[in-house]
């Protein structure tokens, strides 16, 4: 008997040994361990087109055939095509994607369709859960799960920052002169108010060497601008209980209204601008503020500018002068974001899975977003206090506390069923305001398409969708 | 055209074996005319097929609804004004390439020194993909950098901050621009092939006879190379009703749906709202409206004969 106790007490200890042993290893090692069996394989990922797709083409690629011996291709997409390749793919069932960046609005749409693969047993397969914790709560909690399963990793920590000149913001002059003309202090706006306040301000003293501000306008990320700035005035998408669109009210159409006029003190043709017009006239100097994603705020410092595939940055004439604050209201938009996820028609999920673990773990994810030219930003509590990244440049840390604010009080985008063809409505909208039509009129049209789309959807499968959305905590400013 | 002659057996008696060749002779046809058929036809009844089921973003429901997505057609107000879009644009599109084509066709028509060069130099356009050439009037017509506006204030003597692709006065002349830039040397290249082949004769002598250039014209010329200017019609027609790529890559149909056309409207419906059984009634619409109209249209112009 008491061999017997003595040989299980012995089997016990190596047991425990072994399994700490295993335990010991980070998520990035085990995934890298089990892949290898995979070695001589190819995955194929869908990627972002452009500077996004560098991080797997020039770094995270590479790296993981160099670790597991299986070889990454990566399908390059163009944003707005993402969705659309995606499901026909899935349709059509070729098998031709492995693994997938999806954007969290769309993942709802793309789960209950069938395209992407439930993950949980594959995260406790791998032990991953404990790993998927520190993600940002506001991350973690919104852009991973649709009815309560898992279908993708957060893995990109987008928000909208406001950049703004500290040199003109801090000139006693105009400090002056501003707190004379509007009774309060010139400083990063807190209000939409305040925002025209201080664009207008530059504007009248300083143009057309330098305008208050400029910021996107083209449909796809104007939406965005919209949905902020509408929630942040206190603006609700929909009546929960009818689901009749609620955009058409007077809130709505004060926020478009106040979005056409803000143009007034922006540079010329400002109804044009997308990402490049935008980095390129903040990076020259010649706006005072401008909102976007936080590679702006990187590359506005100069960070890793010299770098080649960023060549085509404008050389950055303000690196020493960029402030950095949540936009008006405190609450930015989350714009976008991008979730690792696994295609449901893959011939290699195993392997797939593995990568997205591997890519998406506290220290390869470390690493990737400090990769100046690769747009992925950070998304773990670890990424925001890292110590090299908080050398990265003198102002890192204010950089990365004001992504940090954000990323708690940050506004989702809105996901509810066929998403795409609500955002249709509101993109076409957005270059009608710019054309000058009336802004109630262009939003009664919207309201009017949403109730349709609604309506041909299901208004009770509808409100269920959105009432799960709008429950969440960061649907709403609080 | 006359039936071939057969050769009749000497004894009067129909040869041996000449039914079964006459046979064969449809039987090594028959996969041809099978294969012709089914690519032409199948996607045809597929359509129909997933017009009459209800295929969308979330549902492959396959079963039977009717006519459900052909009520919806005639409730659907953006589809009209897609229509009523793309036939503005083939209505003045079409007469300025053909009357462009036709000026540049008399001008070349004559043997000027270097008009093999120029003929080929104004042909190059049409030999760009409609998608690039797009993109291309897009970097044209920029608002900032474009050399449009650039040129526009050197004449105005101040910068000219046109915006080409969002201000709704514009739009619709940027597209025209584009569309007829690329597509009058199509015109012109066929309608240049036609008036070369007009009889000289003919035209000198009316001229001698006293007949006015309209006259010429009108009597004479028009009749020659109408055959080949109706077919140039035609084809340019059918082309601007299925007219995409350029408008896509200069305002992707807005302001708005301001310049969405039947194509783009098609597009987002099927590509990017995956509304696959609308979208095959859209195309089924599309493709009896006009089969009807090209088929009326061929009578009309007699040049099926």
């Amino acid at each position: 008997m008491r061999a017997r106790t003595c040989a299980a007490a012995v089997a016990a200890v190596v047991g425990l040994t072994l399994s700490a042993t295993a335990w010991a290893q980070s998520a990035a090692e085990r995934a890298v361990e089990a892949a290898k069996q995979y070695a001589g394989a190819e995955i194929s990922i869908v990627w972002e087109a452009g500077l996004q797709s560098l991080d797997p083409l020039n770094f995270s690629g590479p790296k993981w055939e160099e670790l597991t011996g299986i070889k990454v291709k990566v399908i390059e997409v163009p944003t707005a095509e993402m969705f659309t390749k995606i499901l026909q793919e899935h349709r059509a069932g070729t098998g031709a994607y492995d693994a997938l960046n999806v954007i969290p609005s769309w993942m709802a749409d793309l789960a209950k369709a069938g395209a992407l693969e439930e993950l949980d047993a594959y995260v406790d397969k791998y032990g991953y859960r404990d790993e998927l914790e520190s993600i940002a709560p506001t991350y973690r909690d919104n852009q991973m799960k649709v009815d309560g399963k898992i279908y993708g990793f957060p893995d990109d920590g987008d928000l909208f920052v406001l950049y703004y000149r500290k040199d003109l913001f801090e000139d006693p002059e105009n400090q002056a002169e501003f707190k004379a003309m509007h009774g309060y202090d010139l400083g990063p706006p807190q209000t939409w108010e305040q925002y025209a306040h201080i664009g207008q301000f530059i504007t009248d003293k300083y143009a057309p060497e330098i305008y208050g501000a400029g910021q996107f306008r083209q449909p796809a990320y104007g939406i965005w601008m919209f949905e902020e700035r509408y929630r942040v005035e206190g603006g609700r998408f929909f009546d929960p209980e009818t689901m009749r669109a609620q955009i058409n009210g007077d809130i709505g159409v004060k926020a478009f209204e106040g979005m056409r006029s803000d143009n007034a003190f922006m540079p010329p043709g400002v109804e044009t601008w997308g990402f490049v017009e935008a980095l390129s006239s903040f990076l020259a100097g010649e706006i005072a503020m401008t909102i976007s994603w936080p590679p702006f705020g990187r590359w506005a410092a100069g960070y890793g500018t010299e770098e080649e595939a960023l060549s085509w940055v404008p050389k950055s004439t303000i690196a020493d002068k960029v402030g950095y604050a949540l936009p008006p209201g405190g609450t930015p938009q989350l714009a976008a974001g991008f979730s690792l996820s696994v295609a449901s028609g893959s011939k290699n999920k195993e392997a797939a899975y593995l990568f997205i673990q591997w890519l998406n773990s506290e220290e390869t994810s470390l690493q990737r977003v400090q990769l100046p030219y690769a747009l992925r930003d950070p998304f773990r509590e670890s990424h925001f206090t890292n110590e090299e990244y908080l050398s990265r440049w003198a102002d890192a840390g204010e950089y990365l506390a004001t992504l940090r604010a954000g990323a708690d009080t940050g506004l989702l985008d809105l996901s509810i069923l066929q998403i795409d063809k609500y955002e249709e409505a509101l993109r076409q909208s957005m270059t009608r305001l710019w054309a000058g039509e009336d802004a109630r009129a262009i939003l009664d049209d919207v309201a009017a398409q949403w109730d349709a789309l609604t309506d041909r959807i299901g208004v009770d499968k509808q409100r269920a969708a959105y009432q799960d959305w709008a429950g969440k905590p960061n649907a709403y400013p609080m | 055209m006359t039936e071939p002659a057969t050769i009749a057996p000497r004894d009067g008696g129909m040869a041996p074996g000449l039914g079964t060749d006459r046979h064969f002779k449809y039987l090594i046809l028959l996969p041809a005319v099978f294969i012709l058929l089914f690519i032409g036809i199948f996607p045809i009844v597929h359509t129909l097929v997933a017009s009459v089921q209800n295929i969308n973003m979330l549902e492959e429901d396959t079963s039977f609804h009717g006519l459900l997505h052909y009520r919806y057609l005639f409730q659907d107000a953006r589809l009209w004004e897609s229509i009523a879009h793309t036939l503005l644009i083939t209505g003045i599109a079409l007469p300025i390439e053909l009357g462009l084509g036709l000026l540049m066709a008399f001008l070349f028509v004559e043997k000027l020194p270097g008009r093999p060069v120029f003929v080929a130099l104004l042909v190059l356009p049409t030999l760009i993909a409609p998608v690039v050439a797009g993109a291309t009037w897009r970097l044209l017509f920029d608002h900032r950098y474009g050399p449009i506006n650039q040129v526009l204030g050197w004449i105005a003597g101040e910068p000219v901050p046109i915006l080409w692709v969002i201000n709704p006065a514009y739009v619709y002349p940027a597209i025209f621009i584009a569309e007829i830039w690329q597509w009058t040397p199509f015109m012109f290249l066929l309608l240049l092939a036609a008036l070369s082949n007009v009889d000289r004769s003919l035209t000198e002598a009316a001229e001698i006879d006293g007949a006015s250039p309209l006259t010429v014209f009108r009597r004479i010329i028009l009749p020659a190379i109408w055959p080949v200017m109706a077919i140039a019609l035609l084809i340019r027609g059918l082309d601007l009703i299925r007219i995409f790529d350029v408008i896509w890559a200069l305002t992707q149909g807005g302001p708005g749906t301001m310049t969405e056309t039947l194509s783009i409207y098609t597009y987002n419906q099927g590509f990017r709202q995956f509304e696959t059984s609308y979208t095959g009634a859209i195309a089924f619409l599309v493709i009896v409206v006009l089969t009807v109209v090209v088929i009326w249209l061929l009578r009309r112009m007699e040049i099926h004969r």
